[in-house]
C-alpha cells in the first residue's frame, strides 16, 4: 500500500472528478473540430467560397488555445490526481496497458505537430496539402480517443480479462464499442456548438448564418446520436452496474435528471440557432458550453458510481485493495494477508505506534484505518463533500461500538461497498472511531 | 519493515508486459526528447524577454522570434513529457509514486501553474506581436512559473531516491503529514544542471535558427548571422559553466558511487568535450557548423540522460532494486500494437517535419501535393484503425 494523500474538506476523489470533467470539453472539441473543419475547408476550395476560411482559421486558434493549452494540460493532470489519490490503481492501469497509452502517446505527438503545422501553413501549401493535414489531425486525434474510452471502460466492465488477464480481451471490453459510439457522437455535438460561438463573432454576417446553420446540423445530428447510443450503453453495461443504476441511494434521481435536461437544452439551442442565426451570440453560447458541462459532469458522475464497489471492476476496491487477486497474471489478493496480519501492519506508512492495537490509541488507530480503507470516496470531517463518514455514521445509527462492529462486519451487503479488511482488533479499533464521528 | 522488502511488495504484482530492459530504453530515449524541449522553453522565454527589455531591432526580432517558437516547443514539452512519466512508471513504480503522493499537492498544483505559465507565455507572444507596451510581466512571470515547475520537478524526482525517508517524511513524529504539501529533498547542483544546460541548448538552437533562415530570400542576413553569432557565444559560454556546475554535482554524490569512474558518465563527459570543440571552432562561422553543433549536443544529451538512468540505478541499487527483476507477463500482442504503431507514427511525423521544413524556407506559397509521404500518411492512419476492428471483431466472435 501507498501512503494516503488527504485533501480536507473536499477529499481527494474530487479533485480528480472537477479536473476530469473540465478536460472533457477541451479534449471532445480536440478530437471532433477537425472534422467540421475539414469539411468547411474543403467546401471553400470546391466551392470556390474563400470567405469561409476566415472561419477556419479562428476556430483554429480557439482550439490550439484551449485544446493544446487547457486541454493537453488537464489530460495531465487526470492523471498526476490519479496518481496522488490512487497509485496502486494507475499503477495496475498502467501495467496492464501501457503499450496501449504509448500508442496513444504517438498519436498525440502526430496531433500536436499536425495542428502547429496546419495553422502556420494557412495559405503558404496547396490546398491539397493543407486539407491532408487537416485530415491527418482528425483522423489522429480520434484514434487517441477510440484507444483512452478502451482503458476507461475497461475500468467499468472488464469482461474476459477477469480470466484471461489478456491486455486485448480488456480493451474490446462489453461496453467498449456503445461507449466509443456515444463519444464519436458527443464529440459532433461539442464540435457544433463552438462553432457556433466562433461564427458569431464573424463580422461577415452571411459567412456566420452558413456556418452556424450547419454547425446546428452537426449538433443536433451529434445530439441525437449521443442520446441513442446512451441507452445502448445502459442496455450493454454488466449486471451489477445496471443494479447500482437503479439505486437511489446511491445515484440520487434528480442526476439522470439533470443529464437529460442538459441534453435537452443543448437540443432546443441548436434548434434555435438554426431557425435564426443572428441570436447565436457569445453570451448565450457560452452559457449553452456551461449547460453542458454540468450535464457531462453529472453522465460522467454516474459512471464513476455504477463502477462500485470497484476502481477496476472485478479486480481492485476503490480503497485499492485487491480482493481475490488474478491467477491469469499470477497475482494473489491482499485480503487474506490482511485479514491475518492487519491493514496497520500491511501499510509501511502507517506510524510505528499505531501498528500494534493492543498498545495503541483505539481512535487514533481507528482514524488510520479509516483513513487507508474509507477515505477514497468518503471525507472524514463532518462539513466533507463527499459522502462524509460522519452523515454516514449517523444514518446507519452506529451509536455503538457493537453495532458499528456488526455493522462493519456486513458492510459488503450493500452492493457498493468493499468487505472490511483487517483484523477483529482492527475492526473494533475502526468503530470505535467510526462511533466516535457519531457525536461530532 | 526492511526497506528492500518494502520497495519489493509496493511493485505491481501484474507485472511488465515485455522486458523492462525495452522500458528502460524508450525512458532514457524519450527523457532527452522532453528535455530537450524543457530546455527551449527556459531558454527560449528568457530570451523572449530579454530581447524585449534591451533595446534595438535585432534584439526586437529576436524576442519576437522566441516569443513564437516557445509556444510551439510549449505544447511538444508536455507532449513529450507523457512518454517518460509513462515509462517511469512502469519499472520504478514504488519509488515515483510514493515521491508524487509525500508532496502530491505540489504535483497536483503544477499542472495549474503550467496552465497559468503557457497562457501568460501565449499572451506575451500576442501582444509582443501587436507591439503593445509594458507586457515584460507577461513573459517574467511564465518564466518564474516555469522554473517553479522544474524545482517541484526535480525535488520530487530527488526524494524518489530517498526511500528510507520516506517513512519519517510522511509520519515523522507523531502527527501523520497527508497534506502533500512539502517538498522533501533538494540538491541545487543537480537541479542547475538542467537550468544552465537550457542556455547551452536555446544558443545551439539560434544558431540552427541562423543557418535554416539564411535560404530565405527575404530574411536580413546580417540579422541572421548576429544571431547565429549571440547563439554560438551563448553555447559556448554556458557548456563551460554546464562543466563548472557538473564538477561541483559530481562532487556532491555519495562517494561511494564513485561515479566519475562510471563508464556511460565518462562517454556522456567525452560527448560534451568534443561539443564543446565543435563550439569554440563554430565562433567564427556559426551557421557552418550548426548541424554538427546540434548533432552532437543531441548525442550528448543522450549520453547525459543516459548516465542519469545509470546513477539512478546506483541509488536505487542501494536497496538491491533492480529493474532487470521486474515480474514479466509477456504481452506480445500489446507490444506489437505499439511497435507498429510506433513505426507508422515515424512515417507521418516525417511528414510533417517534411512540409513545415520545406515551407519555413520559401517566402512563397509552395505546392507540395506530390510529396509520396502525404497519402501514405493517411493510409497508415486507416489500415491502423482497420486492424484494430480485425482485432476486436476477432476478440467479440
Amino acid at each position: 500500500m501507498y501512503p494516503v494523500w488527504q485533501v480536507p474538506v473536499m477529499g481527494s476523489a474530487l479533485v480528480i472528478a472537477f479536473i476530469a470533467s473540465f478536460h472533457i470539453l477541451p479534449s471532445h472539441l480536440a478530437t471532433s473540430a477537425f472534422w467540421f473543419n475539414v469539411y468547411v475547408e474543403n467546401k471553400a476550395y470546391k466551392e470556390n467560397r474563400p470567405e469561409l476560411l476566415e472561419f477556419i482559421k479562428k476556430y483554429v486558434l480557439v482550439l490550439l488555445i484551449f485544446s493544446f493549452i487547457f486541454g493537453s494540460l488537464s489530460g495531465v493532470g487526470i492523471w498526476y490526481a490519479l496518481t496522488v489519490a490512487a497509485p496502486k490503481g494507475i499503477s495496475a492501469l498502467i501495467h496492464n496497458y501501457v503499450w496501449g497509452w504509448a500508442a496513444e502517446w504517438v498519436f498525440f505527438i502526430i496531433e500536436v505537430l499536425a495542428i502547429y503545422v496546419y495553422y502556420y501553413t494557412f495559405g503558404r501549401v496547396d490546398n491539397k496539402t493543407h486539407l491532408t493535414i487537416g485530415l491527418i489531425y482528425a483522423i489522429g486525434s480520434w484514434i487517441s480517443m477510440a484507444i483512452i474510452t478502451g482503458i476507461m471502460s475497461f475500468m467499468l466492465s472488464p469482461g474476459k480479462w477477469l480470466t484471461t488477464g489478456a491486455f486485448f480481451d480488456g480493451f474490446f471490453n462489453p461496453t467498449y464499442l456503445p461507449q466509443l459510439l456515444m463519444r464519436t457522437s458527443f464529440m459532433f455535438a461539442v464540435a457544433g456548438l463552438y462553432a457556433i460561438v466562433v461564427a458569431g463573432t464573424l463580422k461577415r454576417k452571411e459567412v456566420a448564418s452558413f456556418i452556424i446553420r450547419r454547425a446546428s446540423v452537426w449538433g443536433m445530428l451529434g445530439a441525437v446520436l449521443t442520446a441513442l447510443f446512451f441507452r445502448v450503453y445502459l442496455w450493454s453495461l454488466p449486471a451489477p452496474a445496471r443494479e447500482l443504476y437503479g439505486m437511489s441511494i446511491l445515484i440520487p434521481k434528480i442526476v439522470p435528471v439533470i443529464v437529460v435536461a442538459a441534453f435537452a437544452a443543448l437540443l432546443a439551442w441548436f434548434m434555435v440557432v438554426w431557425l435564426r442565426p443572428r441570436w447565436a451570440k457569445a453570451v448565450p453560447g457560452v452559457l449553452a458550453i456551461l449547460i453542458l458541462l454540468v450535464g457531462v459532469f453529472s453522465a460522467e458522475s454516474i459512471r464513476e458510481r455504477i463502477r462500485k464497489p470497484y476502481v477496476i471492476g472485478g479486480y481492485m476496491y476503490s480503497n485499492q485493495i485487491v480482493p481475490a487477486g488474478l491467477p491469469a497474471k499470477g497475482i494473489q489478493g491482499d485480503l487474506a494477508t490482511i485479514d491475518s496480519v492487519g491493514i496497520l501492519h500491511y501499510s509501511p506508512f502507517v506510524p510505528a505506534g499505531l501498528r500494534t492495537i493492543d498498545t495503541a490509541d483505539l481512535l487514533k488507530a481507528g482514524g488510520e484505518i479509516a483513513q487507508i480503507e474509507c477515505s477514497a470516496c468518503h471525507t472524514l470531517e463532518p462539513n466533507g463533500w463527499l459522502r462524509p463518514l460522519p452523515t454516514m455514521v449517523r444514518m446507519a445509527g452506529l451509536s455503538s461500538v457493537d453495532n458499528a462492529q456488526a455493522f462493519i462486519g456486513f458492510l459488503d451487503a450493500f452492493p457498493f461497498m468493499p468487505r472490511f479488511a483487517g483484523t477483529a482488533a482492527e475492526k473494533k479499533a475502526l468503530a470505535a472511531y467510526l462511533v466516535s464521528l457519531y457525536r461530532k | 519493515m526492511d526497506i528492500s522488502q518494502m520497495l519489493k511488495s509496493l511493485q505491481d504484482p501484474m507485472g511488465v508486459p515485455f522486458y523492462p530492459f525495452v522500458f528502460q530504453v524508450l525512458l532514457v530515449l524519450t527523457f532527452a526528447l522532453h528535455i530537450i524541449f524543457v530546455n527551449l522553453v527556459i531558454g527560449g522565454v528568457f530570451m523572449s524577454v530579454y530581447g524585449y527589455f534591451k533595446k534595438g531591432n535585432y534584439y526586437r526580432a529576436l524576442s519576437k522570434a522566441f516569443a513564437k517558437a516557445s509556444t510551439i516547443n510549449f505544447s511538444l514539452l508536455i507532449v513529450l513529457g507523457v512518454a517518460p512519466l509513462l515509462f517511469m512508471q512502469v519499472i520504478y513504480d514504488p519509488f515515483w509514486y510514493t515521491a508524487n503522493v509525500l508532496s502530491a499537492a505540489w504535483m497536483v498544483g503544477i499542472v495549474f501553474v503550467l496552465m497559468a505559465a503557457f497562457s501568460f507565455a501565449y499572451v506575451f507572444y500576442m501582444k509582443l506581436y501587436k507591439d503593445r507596451k509594458h507586457i515584460g510581466v507577461w513573459g517574467v512571470a511564465a518564466f518564474l512559473l516555469i522554473l517553479l515547475v522544474g524545482v517541484t520537478m526535480h525535488a520530487v524526482s530527488y526524494q524518489a531516491l530517498f526511500p528510507e525517508q520516506w517513512v519519517n517524511w510522511y509520519v515523522g513524529g507523531s502527527k501523520a503529514d497527508l497534506s502533500g504539501t512539502i517538498l522533501h529533498a533538494f540538491q541545487l547542483p543537480r537541479f542547475l544542471h538542467f537550468i544552465v544546460a537550457s542556455f547551452a541548448i536555446t544558443g545551439i538552437f539560434m544558431m540552427l535558427y541562423a543557418w535554416y533562415f539564411k535560404e530565405r530570400d527575404d530574411m536580413d542576413k546580417s540579422y541572421l548571422a548576429w544571431v547565429g553569432k549571440t547563439g554560438a557565444k551563448m553555447a559556448v559560454t554556458f557548456t563551460v559553466l554546464q562543466m563548472v556546475v557538473g564538477v561541483w554535482w559530481l562532487l556532491s554524490l555519495p562517494s561511494g558511487f564513485q561515479f566519475y569512474r562510471n563508464p556511460v558518465f565518462l562517454t556522456a563527459g567525452v560527448l560534451v568535450v568534443l561539443l564543446l570543440l565543435v563550439l569554440i571552432e563554430a565562433q567564427s562561422n556559426p551557421q557552418k557548423y550548426a548541424l554538427p553543433a546540434a548533432g552532437l549536443a543531441l548525442i550528448g544529451v543522450l549520453g547525459m540522460t543516459s548516465a542519469r538512468e545509470a546513477l539512478r540505478m546506483l541509488y536505487v541499487g542501494r536497496y538491491n532494486y533492480s529493474v532487470y527483476t521486474y515480474k514479466l507477463n509477456l504481452s506480445y500482442g500489446s507490444t506489437a500494437l505499439f511497435a507498429v504503431t510506433f513505426l507508422m507514427g515515424i512515417v507521418i511525423v516525417s511528414y510533417l517535419l517534411s512540409v513545415v521544413f520545406k515551407m519555413g524556407r520559401s517566402s512563397k506559397p509552395l505546392d507540395l501535393s506530390s510529396l509520396r509521404l502525404r497519402t501514405w500518411s493517411v493510409y497508415l492512419m486507416i489500415a491502423w484503425i482497420l486492424i484494430m476492428i480485425g482485432i476486436g471483431v476477432a476478440i467479440a466472435s
